[in-house]
């Protein structure tokens, strides 16, 4: 496979994702797109395997370790800031410290699980733009951009 | 480090992209060697020797990076 096919193949993949988020969405139900989501990240780790150009060595391990390792730099701080932020809220009453927990309600709120889960998302999507820039940053120190003299 | 790969290159008539298949790298790595922005580890640094049928120091030489 080339490495091009490779690029479109991966793009359709996250294509059909979209349209099964959009189904889970509509059926109200979060097993297609957990189960779609590992098929697709199966899919596009097969197909990586079966590109024949070099799509990958040292220097490009280098620049994924540095940005990988700065992201968790950066991340791990606001990611605390947040949980620390979370914990406080949680734990503001009076002394002792311990919260008087209510009585647990019959059923846990559903949209509680909804913010939940977006503040969860939105964390990702931090730490994905964080690769990237970070990616790119080192990438370009790298010589990725450097114009071909040939 | 500065390197002749670019020059050794030209002797054997030789695209980056030749050498870049031929040592199992992309041709981004050999044209950021090639212009000093990426240092190869040992191992490329020997292949590449090899490949050109050179010591290592015939085509790489040391000076120390300004900061």
């Amino acid at each position: 496979m080339k490495r091009n096919t490779f690029f479109i193949f991966a793009g359709i993949v996250a294509l059909l994702e979209v349209g099964i988020l959009w189904i889970s969405i509509e059926m109200n139900n979060p097993l297609p797109i957990q189960v779609g989501f590992v098929i697709g990240i199966v899919l596009v780790y097969a197909a990586r395997r079966m590109v024949a150009d070099v799509i990958q060595d040292e220097r490009t391990v280098l620049i994924s370790q540095k940005s990988a390792l700065r992201t968790l730099e950066v991340f791990w701080v606001i990611f605390f800031l947040l949980s620390i932020g979370g914990v406080i809220y949680g734990f503001n009453r009076p002394f002792p410290v311990r919260p008087h927990l209510p009585a647990p309600p019959a059923e846990p709120p559903i949209g509680l699980f909804g913010i939940f889960g977006f503040i969860q998302l939105a964390l990702l999507c931090l730490m994905i733009f964080l690769y990237v820039g970070f990616r790119i940053y080192y990438a370009r120190q790298y010589g990725e951009f450097e114009k071909d003299e040939e | 480090m500065k390197n002749k790969i670019k020059v050794y290159r030209a002797m054997h008539d030789l695209t980056q992209d030749q050498l870049a298949t031929k040592l199992n790298v992309t041709r981004q790595t050999i044209l950021a060697i090639e212009k000093g922005k990426y240092d190869p580890s040992l191992d490329l640094a020997f292949k590449i020797a090899r490949y050109f049928r050179v010591s290592i120091e015939e085509i790489f030489t040391y000076e120390v990076r300004k900061e």
